[in-house]
Parts: C-alpha cells; structure tokens; sequence
C-alpha cells in the first residue's frame, strides 16, 4: 500500500492513495502453485474517465519441475530491472519509483504469457518468457514506450515477444542482472515492421549499513520513422517518437540508526539521468526537454520492518532553456502485509 | 597422569566436537536465500541460523517436519537442525508469502562427499 503526498514547487499539492495492492497464493499441490496480484491504483476508477487503474499484474501458475527448470504460465510481471518484480514500497527508497522504472523501463510491466525459470550452479537464476508485444501505436516521446503495454486485456499476439533475465546471487549481500526484451509491435499499423528491445542491467550491494544500487536501460525502436508517419496519420500531430531512449541511476543509502524495528531509518541520494529522444530517426530532431536529469534525496524512517515513512526532495531538469521542470517535495507512507 | 588426563581431554573434545553440528548462517531477503545451496555430507548434522534481511520469511524443507517462520529484521534468528538421513537433494522454499516474487524463494540442500565437495 502506498500513500503520497506530493508538492511541487509550481502547482498545488497533491495527497494521493496511490497503490492498494492484495496478493494471492494457493497450492494445489508441492509442485503446482498460483499466484495472483490485483492492484487498485489511485483509489478510483470510473469507466470512461481519466481516473484510477484496476489491474491483475500477476494471476500465473506455476508448475515446480526442479531447480534448474520450472514452468511458468499466465500474467507475468517482465524480469527486468530491480524494482518491476520487486516493487513492495519498504524495498526501495524515495517516495515515488525511479523515473528510469517508470519512463525507460515502464514498471509496473506485466503481460500475458508463458515460460520457463530455475537455479543453476552456484547462484545463476534465469527466466525465460514468451510474451504478448508491446503496441507501437501507443508510444510517446515524453514516456517512451510506457503506452504501448497491452496488459494482457485481449492482447494482440500475431507476433510474440520474448524476455529474459540472467542474475547472479552466489556472493552474499551481491545481486547482479541483465534482462533483455524483443518484440515485433507495429501490429496495429499494416506493413510496419517496427522491433522494440530493450536491454538492461542492474546491481545491488549490500554491506552493514550500506546499500548501493546500479541500473541502466537502453531501448531501440526499429522503423521509427515510419511508426512516427504512421501515428501522424492517425491524430494529425508527429508523436516525435525516438529510435533510441537510454537511462541510468546511481543510488546509495546508508542505515543511520541500525537497531531493528522502532529504530530504523535509512538516508539516500539517487541521480538519475534517461532520455526518451537519445537517438533520432532521420530528419527528426531531438527535444531536449526530454533529456532530463533528476536528483533524488530523502530518508525512509521503518517503525516495523513491513512500515516505511518515506520524505524525499526531489530535482528534476532538463537540457531545455525552456522548459522547466518542477522540484517537489514528497512524502509517502507505504507497508506490506 | 597429567598426560594421560590430557589425552582424556582431548579425546573428549575431540568426541564433543564430533557431535556439535556444523552452523550454517542463511539469510532470507525478497526474494531469495542466501546461501540457497547448502552441501552436506552423508549423514552430517547441520544447525541452520535463519535470519532475515526484511519482512518476515517461513523456511519449509520439503519431506521433512521443518517449516518454521524467520522473524522480521532486527528480531532475531531462528534456529533449527537437519540432518541428511538419505541421499537428497531437499528442496527448502519460503512457506510464507512475502510478496511478487514470493515463489523465486527456493534452495536446495544436497549430500556430497567430502571428496566432491572439494571440487570446483
């Protein structure tokens, strides 16, 4: 659950519900589980209306083989990057998620489909999905290919995409992964060939008191060109749509008081740099209001482990002399049950 | 005599030894074990001293009455004793849910000789 208040330096503030999320398990057997996760963003929905999401991000079953091999099948949360399987607000610092999981790799990303993951050696964990593509149709300049997730609501599967992840966690208090994604999803324009990946790697370390985090993503759109022809077409106005977005962060926090519950607070600071326009098709330029940089800097206090208080101020620019892009300060409260 | 009381010294710590099972420290983080491999020898007796990084974790091991909860960071360790009776492997897993990624929480416990255990 997650609940922010949000108050940018150029508009009034804003106290959302942002997150109510229940989790489901059952076992029909040792070997044969369900999981399911239904998430209410926003408070509010209402049809027809810009308002709240109700969404299933995981309803799957699992079929437990052994360790090097399991079978997957269902809604399935996207292995990439450190927060889109793992999003449960004590887990990561900062009130609202990293623009780089959000705007980059579009967290929280789920879709339907089916495949394969275990544990082999000595801390290699894979996965291993084919998935239903993103559509290309719905991607923008300012947020990427965040639109273009289908959902698993009668998804489009005349291509299929496929995603993978590789982690290594055979060093206590390491997490090092790659995950990689490719689709056809120029499916709804007739004769685009349009092949979105997405490559990504990240890394945690964790030593008493400190926690260091690491992530950059690169996504390339082929065809952009004429994807943007073709999205003109439709609404009148070029979407100006990359061929390239990149993005990093760099994060450390630090345990100030390490005593265990009721004394518990962490300090952090994240720079994050993504922009959805790196790289332009021909004859497109980029806007440099895209290429933004933001500070993060705040203080998570735990009351319980499963409890976090989270202050954060946060600084957001970009290359444009036009453009400016508002600072806010942000507090949240987020637990897990 | 004092030599021979030494030797009985010896011979006890020796056996004292024998019979202390070996701790093994694990440490349970969303979402997964560490370490999640545990190599046993045939017959060894281990002493598992299950902590948790976060929220609160269960430590099941399959075929076995082991299923016991790991309290929450800061709260202390949970203890408990296997024995390999059997060739293996165990699977053990997170008996309680613990979030998204709740079912990537597995390991295993496999039996090696002191021979293969040496091998890379």
């Amino acid at each position: 659950m997650e609940l922010h208040l949000n108050r940018p330096n150029d508009a009034p503030a804003v106290l959302d519900f942002h997150r109510f999320v229940l989790l489901f398990n059952h076992s029909f057997t040792d070997r044969i589980r369900f999981v399911g996760e239904l998430e209410l963003e926003h408070a509010f929905v209402e049809g027809l209306e810009a308002a709240g999401e109700l969404e299933l991000e995981q309803a799957y079953l699992d079929f437990l083989i052994s360790r090097a091999v399991n079978v997957r099948a269902g809604m399935l949360l996207m292995p990439l990057g450190i927060l889109n399987e793992r999003h449960e607000p004590p887990v990561f610092q900062g009130v609202e998620r990293t623009f780089v999981d959000t705007v980059i790799i579009p967290t929280t990303w789920f879709e339907v489909g089916a495949g394969v993951h275990g544990e082999v050696g000595r801390g290699w964990r894979y996965r291993a999905y084919a998935v239903a593509p993103l559509n290309a149709l719905e991607f923008s300049a300012e947020e990427g290919i965040r639109g273009g997730r289908q959902k698993g609501a009668e998804a489009d599967v005349s291509n299929v995409a496929y995603t993978g992840r590789l982690e290594y966690l055979g060093v206590r208090g390491l997490q090092l992964g790659v995950g990689g994604w490719r689709g056809e999803s120029g499916f709804a324009v007739p004769r685009l060939d349009s092949e979105v990946w997405l490559a990504e790697a990240d890394a945690r370390y964790r030593l008493d008191r400190l926690e260091l985090r690491a992530q950059y993503a690169h996504v390339g759109i082929t065809d952009a060109a004429r994807l943007n022809d073709a999205i003109e077409r439709t609404t009148g106005v070029s979407p100006n749509i990359a061929r390239q977005l990149r993005g990093f962060y760099l994060e450390a926090a630090w345990r100030v008081w390490n005593g265990g519950p009721a004394r518990d607070v962490v300090v952090f600071a994240r720079h994050e740099n993504f922009d959805t326009q790196f790289r332009m098709p021909e004859g497109y330029i980029p806007l440099e209001e895209f290429d933004r940089t933001a500070w993060v800097v705040g203080a998570t206090y735990y009351p319980d482990p499963d409890v976090a208080v989270k202050v954060d101020y946060t600084t957001l620019k970009s290359r444009s002399g036009f453009v400016r892009l508002p600072r806010s300060l942000n507090i949240g409260l987020g637990w897990w049950f | 005599m004092i030599s021979s009381f030494s030797i009985v010294q010896s011979l006890l710590l020796f056996l004292f030894l024998q019979s202390t099972p070996r701790i093994v420290q694990v440490e349970a983080e969303r979402f997964d074990f560490a370490p999640s491999r545990i190599t046993v020898a045939p017959g060894e007796e281990i002493e598992l001293h299950l902590t948790s990084a976060d929220t609160a974790h269960g430590f099941k091991v399959a075929g076995t009455d082991i299923n016991v909860e790991i309290p929450k960071r800061g709260q202390g360790e949970v203890v408990v004793r296997f024995k390999a009776d059997g060739d293996g492997p165990w699977r053990f897993e997170c008996s309680r849910m613990c979030g998204a990624g709740h079912h990537f929480m597995r390991g295993e416990i496999v039996v090696k000789t002191p021979k293969e255990k040496d091998r890379p």
